[in-house]
């Protein structure tokens, strides 16, 4: 994707600071999110060198019989589909976050908007209550009930918005916020119900968002949707920069503003609600990501895109690190951690930007 | 290239907007769009640019009804100004002149010479070639929408539709504005609010009222006090400007029509 990133030129009478060249960006990204993969295999309770790191992933890419001993199970059966599973997750927030923002015409709208992760959130916590997964354990017949719970919702924000003609952000918005609402209050009603404190463990844990569940099988399905909806989404980077103008001023660009919404909105919602299906609804990140690389690279979506995917992916597994291996005896939610870090970070460069009197 | 409105019919939320409406823009020509609040002009204009379907009759791009071509295919031949003015996404001056460029640019595609071309001579028309990295929402009132008039130029379009161009803008920015669109010589169909501006910058006039066409033709033929008062609902004269010779409106600013010598206004009604 790198390569149909648009060049930027500098210089002129009143130049601002967002001179930063999209191409050496994506790849300066792209090899820190490779040392950051390396370092989430290599760090944790047991620690492998990064070069027996490689040397695990080589010899199972390879074809090679693997050598016997805990560091092939710990490297590849736990370590690796986890941290894959962090960066697609972070590279399908940075993607759905700046989709979104497109699609509701508001730099700080979040795919959590439009109500689609209430729903999976009410999915996967009837899952965990009421038994309907396997035994309650984070697994597939969670995210299955996460899905199709993202799927119920995107249906029935659809059935809302379409009225009135051409699903105009502020509908979309307003349906997403009051249905998302309405299934939350299922959601807490629930989390009463649970039965015992492991149940409510897990919930709270769950909607807080967690990458523990990784394992390959878990990874299929965003590898294959991550990519795809990126690729969707680079090639109507035109449609959505039009987008930002207005309805009317697309529409004279030659956008067909309605079907463009309408497939943006699908697409999102599908993306999302696969997202929250195998990671819980981490906070923040889709809403910070494109924000960070609109101040950096500015806001047109040919290399927007991209960037915000790269650092999505870099953020979520750097913030799995952290989530791994800051205290001793537990985990921490991603999300609490996202919104830890991320929340500040964002308030550091609004500040700088507004200081700097652009 | 010319366009052609036949029979129009646009109805809103249910409600007919504009009805039966027939217009024509001419090649070369500045055809201008008034009436007051509400007659329907921003409408009628929208269906030019594609932003809303007609309920019946045709919008003919030099004798090719509009909807026979694909949104792109028609986007080339006819670039809008609507009333929009943007939001906060952190774009740059050339990034949103670049957006003109999109009818003809497939996906995945990156800007070629001929895309940068377009792009710097619209900045350059525009007098804004020195402000490309210039952030758009850093821009004043007058330099975004001379901005956002270098877009529709660099969509090199043979028709330009423009929905009041000149709101919001100082009465300098207002004469720089319809300056430039005379100097570019396109088919421009362009909705004003100003009479006197009309007056000034048009070939020809179409007046608006209530959703049809009432009158058409040249300026002075068209705006008599008696279509003043009748449309407008305000007494005015129509004199000469002293400076360039034009037809000059002067309002009544102290009553509107008929509420003073009612016996005169009849008489200008009927």
């Amino acid at each position: 994707m790198a390569l149909t990133l648009a060049r930027r030129r500098t210089g002129g009478a009143a130049p601002e600071k967002r001179g930063l060249p999209a191409g050496p960006l994506a790849l300066a990204l792209g090899v820190a999110l490779l040392a950051a993969l390396t370092a989430a295999v290599a760090w944790g309770a047991t620690s492998i060198p990064p070069a027996e790191v490689w040397g695990v992933v080589w010899r199972r890419l390879s074809g090679e019989a693997p050598r016997a001993g805990t560091d092939d199970l710990i490297v590849w059966q736990l370590r690796v589909p986890r941290a894959l599973l962090a960066a697609l997750v972070g590279a399908g927030l940075g993607l759905v976050g700046t989709a979104v923002q497109a699609l509701v015409r508001n730099p700080l709208a979040d795919p959590y908007l439009l109500g689609i992760s209430n729903g999976a959130s009410l999915g996967a916590v009837a899952a965990i209550v009421l038994g309907l997964g396997t035994g309650g354990a984070l697994g597939i017949g969670l995210s299955g009930a996460a899905f199709a719970g993202a799927l119920a919702t995107f249906a029935l924000v659809w059935a809302v918005a379409r009225r009135g003609g051409g699903f105009a952000p502020l509908r979309l918005v307003l349906a997403g916020v009051a249905i998302g609402q309405f299934l939350s209050g299922f959601t807490s009603y629930l989390v009463l119900q649970a039965g015992d404190e492991q149940q409510t463990h897990s919930v709270l844990f769950w909607l807080m968002g967690s990458l523990g569940g990784a394992n390959w099988q878990l990874l299929a399905v965003p590898a294959l949707a991550v990519p795809l909806a990126g690729l969707w989404l680079q090639a109507r980077a035109r449609g959505l920069n039009a987008l930002l103008m207005g309805d009317e001023t697309a529409a004279g660009l030659g956008i067909d503003v309605t079907r463009l919404r309408r497939e943006l909105f699908t697409v999102t919602s599908v993306l999302t609600g696969v997202l929250v299906a195998v990671s819980g609804a981490i906070a923040f990140v889709a809403l910070m990501v494109p924000h960070v690389c609109r101040l950096v690279v500015g806001g047109d979506h040919r290399r927007l895109l991209p960037l915000s995917a790269l650092f999505g992916a870099l953020l979520l597994v750097v913030v799995d690190i952290v989530c791994r291996t800051a205290m001793d005896a537990q985990e921490l939610p991603v999300g609490v951690v996202t919104s830890l870090l991320g929340a500040p970070a964002l308030l550091y460069l609004l500040d700088r930007r507004l200081g700097s009197g652009s | 290239m010319r366009i052609d409105i036949e029979n129009l019919r646009v109805a809103y939320a249910g409600r007919t907007v504009v009805a039966d409406a027939h217009l024509v823009a001419a090649e070369g020509e500045i055809t201008g769009l008034v009436g007051p609040n509400g007659s329907g002009k921003s409408t009628l204009l929208r269906t030019v640019y594609r932003h809303l379907k007609p309920a019946a009759g045709r919008v003919l791009l030099s004798g090719t009804d509009l909807r026979e071509l694909s949104p792109a295919r028609s986007a080339r031949h006819v670039a809008a100004l609507p009333q929009e003015r943007g939001s906060d996404f952190e774009l740059s001056v050339r990034e949103v002149v670049a957006m003109g460029r999109t009818p003809y640019k497939r996906a995945f595609a990156s800007e070629d010479a001929t895309d940068r071309d377009h792009v710097a001579r619209a900045l350059a028309d525009v007098g804004m070639a020195g402000q490309a990295d210039r952030r758009f929402t850093a821009l004043s009132g007058g330099e975004r929408q001379r901005v956002l008039l270098a877009r529709a130029f660099a969509q090199d379009p043979d028709v330009l539709v423009l929905d009041e161009p000149t709101n919001h803008l100082d009465i300098r920015h207002q004469v720089e504005l319809l300056a430039l669109l005379r100097g570019q010589r396109r088919t421009t169909l362009v909705s004003l609010h100003d009479l006197n501006a009309a007056a000034s910058v048009c070939d020809r006039l179409h007046v608006l009222h209530a959703g049809s066409v009432v009158a058409s033709g040249r300026p002075r033929e068209v705006l008599t006090p008696e279509l003043m008062a009748e449309v407008f609902g305000v007494r005015a004269t129509v004199v000469d400007h002293p400076l360039t010779g034009d037809p000059l409106i002067a309002f009544d600013h102290r009553a509107p029509a008929g509420t003073e010598e009612p016996a005169t206004i009849r008489t200008a009604a009927g």
